[in-house]
């Protein structure tokens, strides 16, 4: 058993703070004895004199410009929630102790190629979350959620457990009011000092929950942890400081949420193909869209690039004070996707369509495929471009219909006639025998035309047909 | 006398110290082209169509597409896209497939305001995934023409704009530009300017 735990000690600042792209002062603030005071604050606030445990008054004469938020624990524990959903990919049996995750990793070691790269791995991703963390790694879950507390450390066997925590007070072992005014009356102050005293001796001094948490510490008594139970779909929030105005400084914080969301799909061997952004507003509606993939993925800088195409043609209807990312289908990730991008001057590259699609509109975007009709607006459609829909053209099997030009109308357009005789841009001079199609009687969309090939004054090739239920004379394509 | 003179004029060519104004210089043959599919049409073109540059169409009805096919079908056996961007109607399918173009590579850029059409045909022709890159803009001013043509440069895309017939006044940095007449025979092709030789050269393409 090896128990990694990544503490992330300023927590309750990053989850009002990691939407910003700049750092300013910043504080929480906890109610304490009838007093608002500081709990903890940032860098830029302690850098201008502001302290924990001071009180809210003060701490504004220090920094006017400090900006206070009071301490959500409820919060903490959903970003905590979170942060657990994107560990998922590093370990399968995670626990909770307070701003602290534990990661049980002995059983995944071998498949990240041991502690080093595994530790290389997660300081990676990290910072991407918008959270600054610590991270130990101990044989026993309180022996490395302690390290990290005091500063992280690295220590793979139980019997050199005693050697790093000698110097450790024991007043961090824990938080529980009671055990902590017998340790200041006992009169040991680091765990090294209790160590030292014969077992039985101690356990009949301190009483049994010191003695409980020591055992635990050392791997000797055991020490049951309720497992993280991961859900189905992800959906995170992120509460921006100041409201964002600006629809490309959104991105910075989207990215946040996006990083997550690749986190949490890598811990699943999945991909997403649709993720569905809610931006909530101060006084207006809140504004909802759709961000769709042409193929699935789960890579970061691929979705990031996706939504700021799609942002910057957003029209918001006002600032933003929050974001959510909301994933309700996923897909199993294939790595055989990955492959199409080896080759980038390839037809399949998606990353390129990608951009254009979130820019430009999904509708703006299409392939074209012949179909097999006789009727000429049923013979082509638009083709969909996702992979799904890739179909493979042989050059013996296409074969035209004779005559027929290159552009054809979407709707075919009603031409005036002179002495019964049909004009476009001057009298319309008749070249080849007409060729008549009369089919489609089946669907109710049957047509039954006389086609031409036709030439106007100035030289246009056109594609006339008469209706021959009605005699009208309409264009319905060019032949140059 | 006359020969001596002949002579000298010989030896200058020779020594390669006279430019030609009449024929295709060094710098145009070195550039790459794609070939039109006519003979006498890349004869007139200098080698076909420029290969990574752009080619302006200048029309009154649009006319054009005709001439591209055989070009068209020749890149649509490589692996990238052939991108046409807000085409006036649909280019019909059966038709393109009839004639050896592979529609599974046609990519429709459609319904596009002006600065999005500007913006997609030169994502297409920067991003090295487009083969060729049909454009029909409304309007288009010198400078973008520039972008584009640099654009087409460094995607290494062959790109060509229909314009209509009376913006060919305006000067443009384009490789080729050329006006082409439906008439009663077919089309007819004048070249307005054609890089490192003269213009003025005209082809009836029968059709």
């Amino acid at each position: 058993m090896l128990w990694l735990a990544l503490y992330f000690p300023y927590l309750p600042l990053e989850i009002y703070s990691r939407g910003q792209s700049e750092e300013s002062p910043l504080a929480v603030s906890k109610r304490h004895g009838g007093r608002d005071l500081v709990d903890r604050c940032n860098g830029q606030a302690a850098a201008l004199g502001v302290r924990s445990g001071m009180t809210l008054s003060s701490a504004l004469v220090l920094a006017p410009e400090l900006k206070i938020r009071g301490r959500d624990k409820q919060r903490e524990q959903k970003a905590l929630q979170g942060l657990a959903a994107w560990a998922y990919q590093f370990s399968s049996r995670i626990a909770f102790d307070p701003l602290l995750l534990l990661l049980e990793v002995g059983g995944s070691l071998r498949l990240f190629g041991g502690l080093p790269a595994l530790l290389e791995k997660v300081e990676q991703a990290a910072p991407d979350l918008g959270y600054r963390m610590i991270h130990a790694a101990a044989p026993t879950p309180a022996a490395a959620a302690l390290l990290a507390r005091c500063g992280g450390g690295v220590v793979r066997e139980k019997s050199a457990l005693h050697e790093a925590l000698r110097q450790v007070p024991l007043a961090r072992m824990t938080a529980n009011a009671a055990v902590l005014e017998l340790i200041e009356h006992i009169g040991l102050s680091t765990i090294g000092d209790c160590l030292q005293l014969p077992r039985p001796e101690l356990a009949r001094r301190v009483g049994p929950e010191l003695s409980l948490l020591l055992d635990r510490l050392l791997g000797d008594a055991a020490d049951p942890r309720a497992l993280w139970q991961p859900r189905a779909c992800f959906k995170e929030h992120l509460l921006l400081l100041s409201e964002i105005s600006h629809n490309t400084a959104l991105v910075f914080p989207a990215r946040r949420l996006i990083a997550a969301l690749c986190g949490f799909l890598r811990g699943r061997g999945g991909a997403v193909q649709h993720l569905e952004w809610t931006l909530l507003h101060r006084d207006e509606q809140i504004t909802r869209f759709g961000q769709g993939l042409l193929q699935p993925s789960r890579d970061k800088e691929q979705i990031v690039n996706i939504f700021r195409e799609r942002i910057e043609r957003l029209k918001l209807p006002g600032p933003v004070l929050e974001i959510t990312l909301t994933v309700k289908a996923w897909q199993l990730f294939r790595e055989t996707t990955g492959a199409l991008f080896v080759d980038e001057r390839s037809t399949a590259d998606p990353v390129f369509l990608e951009r254009l699609r979130a820019r430009i509109g999904e509708h703006a975007v299409q392939g074209l495929q012949p179909l097999p009709d006789y009727r000429p607006e049923q013979s082509w459609g638009y083709r969909d471009l996702s992979a799904a829909g890739e179909t493979v053209f042989s050059r013996e099997a296409a074969t035209g219909h004779g005559n027929r030009p290159l552009w054809l109308m979407e709707q075919p357009r009603l031409l005036v006639t002179r002495d019964n005789r049909p004009v476009y841009h001057g009298r319309l001079q008749l070249l080849a025998y007409p060729r008549r199609i009369e089919t489609g009687w089946w669907d109710g969309d049957d047509v039954a035309r006389d086609y031409y090939l036709a030439r106007n004054a100035s030289g246009e090739r056109l594609w006339v047909y008469r209706d021959r239920r009605s005699g009208r004379w309409y264009l319905h394509g060019f032949f140059d | 006398m006359d020969t001596v003179q002949q002579t000298g004029l010989d030896g200058l060519l020779q020594k390669g110290e006279v430019w030609r104004g009449d024929g295709v210089s060094r710098a145009r043959a070195a550039s790459r082209t794609y070939s039109s599919g006519r003979k006498e049409l890349d004869v007139l073109l200098g080698g076909g169509w420029p290969a990574a540059a752009l080619t302006e169409f200048f029309s009154a009805a649009g006319a054009g597409l005709s001439l591209l096919v055989p070009v068209l079908a020749k890149l649509s056996e490589q692996e990238r896209w052939l991108a046409w961007v807000n085409p006036p109607y649909v280019p019909y399918a059966p038709e393109l497939a009839a004639r050896g173009i592979d529609t599974s590579r046609v990519l429709l850029l459609k319904d596009l305001e002006h600065k999005q059409g500007l913006w997609a045909a030169e994502q297409a022709l920067r991003s090295g995934n487009c083969a060729v890159m049909l454009y029909w803009p409304e309007k288009i001013a010198p400078a973008q023409v520039r972008r584009l043509q640099l654009a087409a440069e460094s995607g290494d895309c062959m790109a060509v704009l229909f314009r209509p017939l009376r913006q060919r006044v305006q000067s443009s940095m384009a490789a080729l530009r050329l006006q082409i007449e439906a008439d009663q025979e077919g089309l007819l092709v004048k070249v307005l300017k054609q890089r490192g030789s003269w213009p003025g050269g005209s082809l009836q393409v029968p059709v």
